[in-house]
């Protein structure tokens, strides 16, 4: 497999990493497991509509469909346990192997660098909606500047995980029912009942139509993002959507001359970035 | 003596030819009275009634062969039909004894007995002191509830076509010599073996009156007992058509009894009796190993403040979250769609 | 062009963001708000205990547009789908399409025989398959022709004989009907301009006045013969009205149509229930006068 490189240069054009191999594998198998859960779960929500009854007809009927959401949602669970494997490694080989190094780390310090990860939310993420909303609401032309990960792109992240141990738990209920109702009370399937549907109806909206007009249906990125696939993005989405982080990157690589201006001004050299992701420019 | 050998041979002859008149004369009346279809058989056969309805008169020969009355002669259940053109019919009455003779009893056929069954049941027009309720018009009589039974013979087992086995028919041929004799009686077994209509027509029956809202409210019954049921999974498998999930009989038939004979849920021999829900979760074929906990889950939630309040703020917080989350996100969509319209037209002035 | 499309395509998109608000509005607040008032009216449940009590609203919507249901039996191999007839014991299935050629039924009604309660049934048995001007039409002299076909129900066109060994007696789809020298030439007696002037006649029946309506119905119903064939026209053994081997009907069926069986029966009605059978439209006292005659 090719090293990471942090920017790649190709064609005089720079990529930047965003996601590694063993992540894009994970979105890959999130993303697949998730429809077809969607697809199989969703007819039996809405059981009275003609596209569902034909949706799920194709799907196998009632003597299959129920079969390959089980196993679709088995190999979710195990994605959702790796994640938190893969998570709790790269902390502590990142954070908590140096902080060993200078001393026993505190809670206190751990905390911290928990919240410190760029994946975390915190006040920037606020201040940015609040300046998006200005943008957007035309009393200022400049767009937010996005560190490493938007608050976009953390709402995406945090929602699967309220997601999966919402669904995911009352799902086991359901499934186990038996065994659930020895040592809990049985009105416990019916709230499993409410929580497992209504909570896919919002994952399913959710992931459908906001995350998919971010990387998919945007003007910005249509017909389709790469990065899922590539793992590198553009320059010109990088400027336009993680500005603050670009330069940070840019300066660490050595590429402190070629930064471009932040995105709403004008540049000077700017058009011949502007040949990939965007159709219109 | 000639004349006398003579005349006997006569008198023979015509004796012989008028039993045989006779008998050709009856054969034919008996085929008359007998050949119901030979009008019957039409489509058309039909007339606007009294009050606007239509009154189909027409049999449908091939599917009426699949029904469990095949064996029933048309005079069978219309007794009173005997001649041409058939004067004030009145209408069937299932309780009579037919011509087929039960095998085990050996005595005449007869559904006297779901008189008996329903009588006893919650269904019954009859309170317990032997008053007539009221509204009795609105409890079921058989037509309510059943139309001609059809065969399934293990039917779900099978796409395209009845689950008949030439194979097993062949066993069947060893000893038994009527085809048309193995052929009802497999069918009837084997249609025996499960219910005989699909847990989702069986719901559509009970819906007749449990979902007419004048008289659910009538008898102060429950709303919503059959849409209910229908946002379980149990019903929604049965949408889908699953034959395998309980329909609405399955919990309300005390296990081993007459369908006929339900009872009402505040009645303690019932199964649906709040303490003994449990035995019917616990059938073989669903959740033998259940805890009694089991039973507590709400087979017809409805999504009502009153009835079930824990439910509806449960539900109520899901669906705000739901709201709350995705309307302001879809909301600031709306708006970047619109920044982006304007910003493209600055841009071309550029 | 390409700024266009983008412009385009956003427009829409802000067109699909709204609907989906609405949807998610619909599935969330909107399911809340429903629960609401539909408790509130349910507090109302004394005036609906009202409505139960007193008789159902019999409205044409109710009766006429709600009643025509489709009932649904899952057989596992089949599903049998019939038209629901409350209180019906025995299952259909067959469907009669409208005929869309006629324009007696779309006044009269495809089970118009309403008369004489000992033959009704008969003849609405018979209508189904046999057109209306069939019996109803005595084409004399120049214009007889004795040719008979069929037309589908559903098209209107003249088809080849549909009747098949395998197919049971009437599930034809189809009706016979009379052909006719009109006009001068050899033609199906419903002929187009009959069908334009009835159809023209129903559009603008509102704005017609009193005599100009009788006078478009005198002239619609101007072949009508006042006497119309009956069952021993065509069920008689000889010079039957029908050319039933023309019409494609097997030698076992031509035989059974005109047996004892049925003439036999047919005889029997004349003889003994329905005297004036042969005059339908008559009365008893009026028929035997003709009898006389």
């Amino acid at each position: 497999m090719a090293q990471n490189y942090i920017i790649k240069v190709k064609d005089g054009k720079k990529y930047f990493l965003r996601f590694t191999v063993n992540q894009r594998l994970q979105h890959i198998i999130l993303a697949s497991t998730v429809i077809i859960l969607v697809l199989t779960g969703m007819p039996l929500k809405f059981h009275g509509t003609l596209w569902a009854s034909y949706l799920y007809e194709q799907l196998g009927g009632i003597s299959l469909a129920p079969i390959i959401h089980r196993v679709a949602a088995v190999i979710l669970l195990l994605l959702g346990g790796y994640h938190l494997g893969y998570l709790t490694y790269n902390f502590y080989v990142e954070e908590i192997v140096p902080l060993r190094k200078n001393g026993k780390p505190g809670l206190i310090a751990i905390t911290k660098a928990v919240l410190r990860q760029p994946i975390i939310p915190n006040l920037k993420d606020i201040r940015d909606i609040l300046d998006l909303l200005k943008y957007l609401f035309f009393l200022t032309d400049k767009k937010p500047l996005g560190a490493k990960y938007t608050w976009k792109e953390k709402f995406d992240y945090m929602a699967p995980f309220w997601g999966i141990v919402m669904i995911g738990s009352s799902g086991i209920v359901m499934w186990g029912q038996d065994l659930a109702t020895k040592i809990l009370p049985g009105e416990i399937i019916s709230f499993a009942l409410i929580v497992h549907s209504d909570e896919a109806l919002l994952a399913a909206l959710f992931l459908f139509f906001w995350h998919w007009y971010n990387v998919h249906f945007s003007t910005s990125v249509f017909p389709m993002g790469t990065v899922f696939l590539t793992g590198y993005l553009t320059e010109e989405l990088m400027v336009e959507e993680h500005y603050e982080y670009y330069v940070e990157v840019m300066t660490k690589e050595g590429f402190e001359n070629e930064i471009l201006p932040p995105p709403g001004v004008s540049a000077p050299h700017a058009p011949e970035n502007h040949e990939e992701g965007s159709p219109i420019s | 003596m000639r004349c006398k050998k003579l005349l006997k041979y006569a008198a023979g002859i015509s004796a012989f030819v008028w039993v045989a008149v006779l008998f050709i004369f009856c054969e034919a009346r008996a085929a008359d009275i007998g050949n119901c279809l030979l009008c019957h058989k039409y489509p058309g056969l039909s007339r606007i009634d009294e009050n606007g309805d239509l009154k189909l008169l027409f049999i449908n020969e091939s599917v009426f062969n699949n029904s469990v009355h095949a064996n029933v002669k048309c005079e069978g259940c219309h007794p009173d039909i005997k001649k041409i053109p058939h004067e004030n019919v009145r209408k069937v009455d299932c309780m009579l004894e037919c011509h087929i003779i039960e095998p085990s009893s050996e005595k005449k056929f007869s559904h006297k007995d779901v008189e008996t069954f329903l009588s006893r049941s919650v269904h019954s027009k009859i309170d317990k002191e032997g008053k007539p309720k009221k509204y009795p018009e609105d409890y079921p009589d058989c037509k309510d509830c059943h139309d001609n039974p059809l065969y399934r013979p293990l039917s779900f087992f099978k796409k395209v076509r009845p689950g008949i086995s030439e194979i097993v028919l062949g066993r069947c041929r060893v000893c038994h010599k009527k085809d048309e004799f193995i052929f009802r009686f497999y069918n009837h077994i084997t249609t025996r073996l499960h219910a005989i209509r699909s847990p989702k027509n069986i719901a559509e029956v009970c819906a007749k009156c449990h979902e007419d809202p004048a008289l659910v409210a009538r008898h102060g019954l429950s709303r919503k007992a059959v849409s209910s049921y229908a946002e379980t999974f149990h019903g929604k498998a049965a949408n889908y058509l699953s034959e395998g999930i309980p329909d609405c009989l399955n919990c309300h038939v005390n296990i081993g009894e007459s369908v006929h004979q339900m009872l009402s849920h505040k009645n303690p021999e019932s199964i649906t009796f709040k303490d003994n829900k449990i035995k019917s979760c616990r059938m073989i074929d669903c959740h033998p190993h259940a805890s009694a906990k089991l039973a507590k889950y709400d087979v017809h939630p409805e999504f009502d403040k009153e009835k079930s309040p824990m439910e509806y703020y449960f539900t109520a917080f899901f669906l705000i979250l739901t709201g709350g989350t995705l309307l302001p996100l879809a909301g600031i969509m709306f708006l970047d769609l619109g920044r982006r319209l304007f910003s493209r037209k600055k841009e071309d002035k550029e | 062009m390409k700024a266009f499309l983008t412009k385009l395509y956003i427009v829409s998109f802000m067109v699909l963001t709204l609907f989906f608000m609405v949807l998610t509005w619909n599935l969330t607040f909107g399911k809340l708000i429903e629960e609401q008032s539909r408790r509130k009216s349910d507090d109302q449940a004394d005036s609906l205990k009202a409505l139960a009590d007193g008789k159902e609203e019999q409205s044409f919507k109710k009766i006429i547009l709600e009643g025509d249901e489709k009932v649904k039996h899952y057989l596992g191999y089949r599903v049998l789908e019939e038209m629901k007839l409350e209180g019906h014991f025995h299952h259909i299935d067959y469907e009669m399409e409208p005929d869309n050629r006629s324009t007696c039924v779309e006044c009269h009604g495809d089970i118009p025989h309403d008369a004489k309660k000992e033959i009704r049934a008969f003849g609405n048995m018979h209508s189904a398959f046999i057109a209306c001007e069939t019996c109803h039409v005595r084409l004399e002299g120049d214009q007889k022709t004795g040719a008979f076909k069929w037309y589908g129900r559903k098209t209107g066109e003249i088809i080849p004989s549909p009747i098949k060994e395998d197919l049971a007696p009437g599930f034809y789809h189809a009706k016979i009907i009379p052909f006719g020298v009109i006009d001068g030439k050899l033609q199906r007696i419903d002929t187009q301009s009959q069908i334009d002037f009835a159809r023209e006649y129903q559009k603008s029946e509102k704005t017609l006045s009193d005599p100009q309506k009788a006078k478009a119905k005198k002239i619609i119903h101007k072949f009508v013969a006042e006497k119309a064939y009956v069952c021993e026209d065509c069920h008689r053994g000889k010079d039957s009205l029908l050319p039933f081997e023309n019409l494609g009907y097997s030698k076992k069926r031509v035989d059974l149509l005109v047996s004892s069986e049925v003439v036999g029966m047919i005889r029997d009605y004349t003889k003994f229930f329905v005297p004036e059978m042969l005059h339908p439209g008559l009365s008893e006292t009026e028929a035997k006068k003709l009898e006389k005659q």
